[in-house]
């Protein structure tokens, strides 16, 4: 048992890590990366709606009807989401004004469907919630390390939280600002996922 | 006037994928051969405008009026997941042929961003309904758009030799960068 | 029939229970997103907009009610001795939603004294230099509150943000508004504030 938690709780953390392994949830990858904080507080606001997502599918799976379950779990995700919306209001204001519309859209994240459905449906909470919590830590550090790579590039800065930078290049640095654009997006994670192929090809 | 430009802003400048990173996640799936790009584009056409005009009915008329904006998100997500599902029931049973194109990637447009984020844009820049219907007309159409583009140039890196590590989503996401800078070069247009 | 029933309980009765706990965490934290929405948005934009003031703008601020909504009024003495106020308009029709402008105007001689875009949502490095770049929203500060604010392109004098049309006019809309709103509401003003 114990074995089998480990197991499904580091799966997330490189063998099957989104949105490297795991090929989903690229949209908030992409969009909200422009910094290493921005890539932080999207992960762990995933992360949250994962966990307690994965939590109640995994307890209601006995008794959500097989015909309906895709519209009760999609109520499940958006009632987290709409919680997370909140709250992030209420605390972490300048954070959710960058994040802006890819907060709600955590629902349609086919990530936290997917595990849904993949996963918590079939098996206990314990293990779900370790799935969850798993994919979402995997999920955060995917998203902090495209953030590191394209703010370091891009803006020549790291900000891990609080909009101050905690490191900075100096002034000799002339940032490569594309990077922190839309197009450098797509570059930068189609090069890590290059990367990430070199090391994983036994 | 301002009909034009919204929807030029929308094709082009504020592409829904390349620009406004939405739908990725289908703009990478269903690329891969001409074929499925245009069928998704189509489904997403179809999807997009109705559920923009949906959508915002229910928010006007149901969650403004009731004072429970709060459950937006909540709404619209079921209103997308039923809609879809009724298209998919409709066109199965009424047009078989445009079900036998589309069918297999409706289901896959509940969970497409790009069809959720157009109608939330369409709310918080409070349009009237025609605006929404002329925002999420374009939207999709830059969707379609973008997708065909990529497909067209992805079937054909394809025919080249990539390096392994490279090769499929890692190139195809080089190369939607490269599109995704032509496209900041319609950013003086409006 | 027995399965269609126990399909409709459960997504009732999930429903119900999911607007329920959203309910309570809404009024939970409405005041909070009320004061964090002052502290980040609006605080900023005044202490920009009123550099030498002798009073504490946020402080003071009071409300005036509208038709459409409750309308926050900062007063702010100014070091020469004149008196301002600001408040917030919202510019419809921007890419990403409704653009905040917080416009000051001067009591005393009735012109705008400044605006500073306090939200928005438009494309980052196009539409976002409305707020990042003051150059844009400067050009509003000096003009008569009866003064004809639009943009050249729409035959007024205002030099839009080169490659946000749409914005610019956007946040212009909101100037205009501000401009109505102060000179149907400028004796309630007066009143609150003596």
């Amino acid at each position: 048992m114990a074995q089998s938690l480990a197991k499904e709780f580091t799966k997330g953390l490189w063998a099957e890590i989104p949105p490297f392994r795991l090929v989903l949830g690229l949209c908030p990858t992409l969009a909200v990366t422009k910094t290493v904080e921005n890539g932080i507080g999207m992960g762990l606001a995933t992360t949250f709606v994962l966990v307690f997502s994965n939590l109640l599918v995994s307890l209601l799976r006995n008794t959500i009807p097989p015909k309906v379950r895709i519209a009760c779990y999609i109520v499940i995700i958006a009632t987290f989401v709409t919680i997370v919306e909140l709250v992030m209001q209420a605390f972490t204001y300048p954070l959710f004004l960058k994040l802006g519309i890819f907060i709600p859209l955590i629902v349609v994240n086919c990530i936290v469907l997917g595990r849904a459905e993949a996963f918590a449906s079939k098996n206990t909470p314990v293990l779900s919630v370790a799935d969850g919590l798993g994919i979402g830590i995997g999920f955060t550090l995917s998203l902090a390390s495209l953030g590191a790579v394209r703010e370091l590039i891009g803006s020549g800065t790291i900000t891990i939280w609080g909009g101050n930078p905690v490191f900075a290049v100096g002034d000799w640095y002339q940032p490569f600002s594309f990077m922190v654009e839309a197009p450098g997006a797509f570059v930068a994670l189609g090069l890590m996922l290059a990367g990430m192929n070199l090391i994983g090809k036994k | 006037m301002e009909f034009f430009e919204l929807a030029i802003g929308s094709i082009f400048i504020n592409n829904i994928i390349l620009a406004q990173f939405l739908g990725i996640c289908p703009f990478i799936g269903t690329s891969k051969k001409m074929e499925t790009a245009v069928g998704m584009s189509m489904a997403v056409v179809f999807v997009m405008v109705m559920a923009g005009m949906i959508t915002w009915s229910v928010d006007t008329f149901l969650l403004k009026a009731l004072n429970v904006e709060y459950l937006r998100t909540l709404s619209f997500i079921l209103v997308i997941a039923s809609l879809v599902q009724f298209v998919e029931m409709f066109l199965k049973k009424s047009i078989p042929g445009l079900y036998a194109g589309l069918g297999i990637f409706l289901p896959l447009i509940t969970t497409n961003c790009a069809v959720m984020g157009t109608c939330l844009l369409n709310i918080g820049n409070e349009y009237d309904f025609t605006k929404a219907l002329v925002s999420a007309f374009s939207y999709a159409l830059g969707f379609g758009l973008a997708l065909i583009l990529f497909a067209g140039v992805r079937e054909r890196v394809n025919l080249g030799r990539v390096p392994k590590p490279l090769q499929d989503t890692s190139i195809g996401l080089v190369t939607a960068g490269i599109i995704a800078l032509t496209f900041t070069s319609f950013r003086g247009m409006v | 029939m027995r399965e269609m029933i126990s399909m409709i309980v459960v997504l009732t009765l999930l429903a119900s229970v999911s607007g329920g706990l959203l309910a309570a965490v809404k009024s939970g934290t409405e005041v909070r997103i009320e004061e964090q929405i002052l502290k980040f948005q609006k605080a900023p934009a005044i202490e920009s907009l009123f550099t030498d003031v002798t009073n504490d703008p946020l402080k003071e601020r009071f409300n005036i009610e509208t038709q459409e909504r409750t309308l926050q009024i900062f007063p702010a003495k100014l070091q020469d001795g004149s008196a301002a106020v600001a408040f917030e308009t919202f510019g419809k029709g921007g890419y990403g939603g409704d653009i905040g402008l917080m416009v000051a105007i001067d009591l005393d001689s009735d012109k705008l004294v400044g605006a500073r875009v306090t939200t928005h949502a438009e494309t980052p490095g196009l539409g976002s230099r409305a707020k990042d770049d003051p150059s844009f929203v400067s050009q509003f500060a000096g003009k008569p509150i009866d003064a004809d604010l639009a943009l050249k392109s729409d035959n007024g004098t205002i030099d839009a943000i080169s490659g946000a049309t749409v914005t610019s006019r956007a946040v212009t809309r909101a100037a205009i508004q501000a401009q109505e709103l102060y000179s149907k509401l400028k004796p309630e003003i007066l009143k609150q504030i003596q």
